[in-house]
């Protein structure tokens, strides 16, 4: 295994000092075998603009998606190890990519990522994630918000509101002047378990985001059992009194046109809602992306990032397209190319997006983040598993789907079942 | 002489290869299967399934999550609605249908489709119909009716009646099919005696040709079980598991912890306990095959 | 007036007859529906209504157009893939358990109740529960991601229903019939070709319709064991669905799903009148 990490290394060295001109003629094609979940609209767009500068550089690309929950494609990144013919590289994300990197080698990714100078441009928080045991093996590729507060104009005039909120009393008082203006329902809402969650993050994070270090991130026992974990379940009780109680387990996008009309006032969402805004016909001047609401005066955001993990393999011509690929994702036209096409912001924080390619949700996106990372306010999303790993996040979510659709749980029962289920994960 | 009982012989090896390999391949990978899974639900796996033994730390694992419980109640409440909810459905259809009405083939045809189609697909369709903000409840309040709820969907005590109300939807063309089939084959005979004797079509139904359906009716329950435990993509499409946790069931308990949680040991702790749960109705079953087999040796 | 009575019960039986039709129909009239809807009408009105423009080129689409990643072929290769191990699964498992169903009704060797026993619990079996031995077993034959692989996981599934539903039909052949064969000098092959077979084709009908429609609908093993562009249908219609990333493609969705629930529901439409004749002959003792 070592003799061949280093054949590996060494393969990768002396890429490095080629041009791409000579890479192709070089006697080995790179080629690269993908798996990802990533099969349709602008994710399965994306993946496929990316495969095409794979090509154009001289590579054979060999993506298979696999349709449906991420569960799915990793019962087949499982299938595919347990067969020892595991992927040159797999979509993979958060501390799933520390789990799953302890049953296969992985491919030592640190001299590349070294060449590229990628590492002084990648947010601590997120790098760490992607370094299992300090080896970097694998790659973040886009980064995106799960906590944009997405404004309808028409509620906004209903509420006769001059303001955006951007603390959760301005956040419930907006609220409750839009309940009456005559909005229906303050807050839209999905009902799937990442929607509730997200709530609970963005509630959570944005009273304290040294709290939500403490309770979520790292699980410390007086954190989960603290008063700001107390007041997040209070928002997030106050949040669901808004919402629409009839959406059950329907996906968000079915209240976009209600909340357009001004039906329905905000939207606790990520990035990538812009984008299906813009897609079921709707307009950028119908609607308002704002940063989510936080106390202490500074910039809070959940992060939420895409990465790719690479599997060792023996084949010459995998190392090669592992190495090729490894480049391409750290490349910022091709970060800058992926973000345009998804709605997500780079992960390098170089790139500049004053470009017309970006959209002002993107540009205050990308400011925000430099502002929270400033103040080190820059946290990882629990709902979409970039916090702890799958096990541990299902538990958590668990208690908090449960209190958001069950008034009966006060919060103080909420943040007492949240700790227990830690626990009980553990 | 020895070259016909060479023919001979290889004629019982065919067939014993013939009766054996399907049966052996298919008894076998059931045991082994569950034999594994067995072994696995005491070893710390959790990506990947190792060996090692953790003794019983998966079962109160498992037991002590309010996933198992609120799943265990459920498949005892959604096992039984769904079974006799369903196999009453496709009684009464069936029982319609054999009154000799015209377009039986067309109403047959209508009540039996549904079968085919995929669970995934009508959970979810259900899940349109049945959500109040767009489905039935929608179309009532639309049409002036304004008071009338039918909110099921999201009401926590009721949203694994939904679930019920899919399924019937889909298997209950299932019933219909069979227990038509036995209407069909009840002898004649008994029927003209029970006119005569002055019988009703009512007393006809309940007190001649019902009582014949009964190995039908088992036969029924059985394919019914089979498809209230296993009953997955149903749920995830229409409820996904909720609201909160209100509609989880074993299977996709299962599939949480074994795949989505990556935890083999606790999800195969959970499989073992829901076949656990099935010998319960098994066990009864068997026992009441043997009677049946006793009683018709006796004669 | 015993005239009026019964022309009363006639009008309400037809009456309940239509009801319970209508509304047995109203999921697929919800489905065929918003084939011909827009993705964009769905998403600025409900799941549920009428088209304002008819979209029928959500069929084309949903056919040969709409693209998996980087494959844009629509769902007529994947229709294929399902074809290619629905079609064989179904076949083997069917011959396979009536031969064995034949084997335990009719020859009663030793231990047949057990191994019935056994081969009919795996009806009960859950797949979630059998996925990780399947990996197993497909590394240790050497059938990962390969379509045969998959027709052998049906097959061998699939005959714990198969064997049950033949068992069953088999034992109400009378056993006289058996001894006459045998004692004619009829052997096992002899008598299932002659006198089993000939009685077969409604439970073989029952058998292929039921084979058919799970194999083809099945998803988790079809998304687990294949790779890329073998895929079987059912992972090119969750492809449709939305990611959270995702508006939701409804109307392409339901004109693919419809398009794929053909081959099903043809076979029920067809096999159907024989579906109920199969059993009325005495599949469920």
């Amino acid at each position: 295994m070592l003799s061949l990490q280093r054949r590996a290394m060494l393969a990768g060295s002396a890429g490095l000092l080629a041009a791409p001109s000579i890479a192709r003629a070089q006697p080995v094609k790179p080629r690269l075998t993908a798996i990802s979940q990533w099969s349709a609209g602008s994710d399965g767009a994306a993946i496929t603009a990316l495969g095409k500068k794979f090509e154009e550089r001289g590579g054979v690309w060999q993506h298979s998606p696999v349709p449906g929950f991420t569960t799915d494609m990793m019962n087949k990144l499982r299938a595919q190890i347990m067969s020892g013919d595991p992927p040159a590289c797999s979509q993979l994300k958060g501390p799933e990519i520390a789990a799953w990197s302890k049953i296969a080698p992985t491919v030592d990714l640190d001299a590349i990522v070294a060449a590229a100078g990628y590492e002084k441009v990648v947010s601590p928080d997120l790098a760490r994630l992607h370094k299992p045991g300090g080896k970097w093996a694998a790659l973040p590729l886009q980064v995106y918000r799960t906590n944009a507060l997405y404004l309808s104009k028409r509620a906004l005039d209903r509420a006769k509101a001059d303001k955006l909120p951007t603390t959760w009393a301005e956040f419930n008082a907006l609220a409750e002047k839009m309940k009456s203006g005559g909005v229906a329902h303050p807050v839209a809402n999905g009902g799937a378990r990442p929607d509730d969650g997200q709530k609970f993050e963005a509630a959570l994070a944005g009273i304290s985001p040294t709290a939500y270090r403490a309770a979520i991130m790292q699980l410390d026992a007086k954190a989960l059992n603290g008063p700001e974990v107390r007041a997040a379940f209070a928002q997030v009780r106050k949040i669901a009194d808004w919402m629409d109680p009839n959406t059950a387990a329907q996906h968000y996008s079915t209240h976009l046109a209600p909340f357009i009309a001004g039906d329905m006032g905000m939207m606790i969402q990520g990035g990538w809602a812009q984008g299906v805004l813009l897609n079921a016909g709707f307009k950028l001047d119908d609607f308002i992306i704002a940063p989510g609401p936080t106390d202490n005066g500074k910039p809070v955001f959940l992060l939420n990032a895409d990465a790719f993990i690479f599997w060792q393999r023996k084949e010459a011509d995998l190392q090669a397209g592992q190495k090729l690929m490894a480049e391409l994702v750290m490349d910022p036209a091709i970060q800058t190319m992926y973000s345009q096409i998804t709605g997500s912001i780079p992960v390098r924080s170089d790139v500049d997006l004053s470009g017309p390619g970006w959209s002002d949700g993107q540009r205050e996106t990308a400011s925000t983040l430099k502002g929270a990372i400033a103040a080190d306010q820059a946290v990882l999303s629990l709902a979409h598993n970039m916090a702890q790993e799958n096990g541990m996040t299902a538990a958590m979510i668990d208690v908090i789907t449960e209190f958001v659709k069950n008034r009966a749980i006060t919060p103080e029962q909420g943040a007492k079942r949240l700790a227990e289920a830690v626990e009980g994960a553990r | 002489m020895t070259a016909r009982s060479a023919l001979a012989g290889s004629r019982r090896l065919a067939e014993y290869l013939v009766i054996w390999v399907p049966l052996l391949l298919s008894a076998g990978h059931v045991v082994l299967f569950t034999a594994w899974t067995t072994w696995m639900s005491f070893t710390p796996s959790t990506l990947l399934p190792v060996n090692g033994w953790v003794g019983w730390r998966n079962y109160t694992s498992v037991l002590g999550t309010r996933n198992w419980q609120i799943a265990f109640d459920n498949l005892l409440l959604f096992g039984a609605g769904f079974v006799i909810l369903t196999a009453l459905t496709g009684l009464l259809l069936a029982i319609l249908l054999d009154q000799r009405m015209r377009g039986e083939n067309l109403l047959r045809s209508i009540f039996l489709y549904p079968m085919a189609v995929s669970f995934v697909v009508t959970g979810t369709v259900w899940s349109w119909l049945l959500n109040p903000g767009m489905g039935i409840q929608k179309l009532v309040n639309d049409w002036g009716w304004t008071g009338f709820r039918f909110d099921w969907l999201i009401d926590r005590d009721m949203a694994i009646w939904t679930i019920v109300i899919a399924g019937i939807w889909q298997s209950s063309g299932f019933a219909m099919a069979l227990f038509l089939a036995g209407l069909r084959s009840v002898d004649g005979d008994l029927i003209k005696a029970a006119q005569i004797d002055g019988a009703g079509p009512i007393r006809t139904y309940t007190r001649v040709i019902l009582p014949t359906l009964w190995p039908i009716a088992v036969a029924v329950l059985v394919i019914l079980l089979q498809f209230a435990i296993k009953t997955f993509d149903l749920v995830r499409a229409l409820t996904g598991g909720g609201p909160g946790l209100a509609t989880q069931l074993p299977a996709l308990v299962v599939y949480d912890f074994m795949f989505q949680r990556g935890h083999i040991g606790r999800g195969s702790a959970a499989a073992v306990l829901m076949l656990l749960t099935l010998l319960f109705v098994l066990v009864p079953y068997g026992g009441w095959k043997i009677y049946q087999q006793r009683r018709a040796a006796r004669g | 007036m015993g005239d009026a009575r019964a022309s009363l019960a006639r009008t309400l039986i037809y009456a309940a007859a239509v009801l319970l039709a209508i509304a047995y129909l109203v999921p697929l009239a919800v489905v065929v529906l918003n084939s011909v809807r827009s993705a964009e009408e769905i998403a600025q009105t409900s799941m549920i209504g009428w088209p304002r423009a008819w979209a029928f080129g959500n069929y084309g689409t949903a056919w040969s157009e709409f693209c998996i990643a980087q494959t844009c072929t629509g769902i007529r290769p994947y229709m294929l893939n399902s074809a290619l191990v629905t079609v064989p699964a179904t076949v083997l498992s069917t011959l396979l358990g009536a031969v064995a169903g034949y084997a335990i009704s009719l020859w009663r060797f030793r231990g047949h109740a057990w191994i019935f026993g056994l081969v009919t619990l795996g009806v009960f079996l859950p797949e979630q529960m059998r996925l990780i031995p399947w990996t197993i077993v497909l590394r240790d034959v050497g059938l990962t991601n390969t379509l045969t692989g998959l027709v052998m996981i049906h097959t061998v599934q699939g005959l714990s229903f198969t064997t049950l539903f033949c068992r069953n039909y088999y034992l109400s052949i009378p056993q006289d019939l058996m001894k006459a064969a045998r004692i004619d000098g009829a052997g096992f092959f002899r008598i299932f070709a002659r006198i089993v077979l000939p009685l077969s084709p409604p439970i073989l009908i029952v058998t292929v319709i039921w084979q058919f429609t799970h194999i083809w609908n099945e998803f988790l093993y079809g998304v687990t064991f294949t790779t890329g562009t073998q895929q079987p249908i059912t992972a090119a219609l969750i492809a449709l669905s939305a990611s959270v990333a995702d508006i939701p493609q409804h109307g392409v969705q339901s004109a693919a799903v419809t398009i794929a629930a053909l081959p099903t529901l043809l076979v029920y439409l067809f096999g159907g009148r024989y579906f109920v004749r199969g059993l009325t002959a005495g599949a469920v003792k």
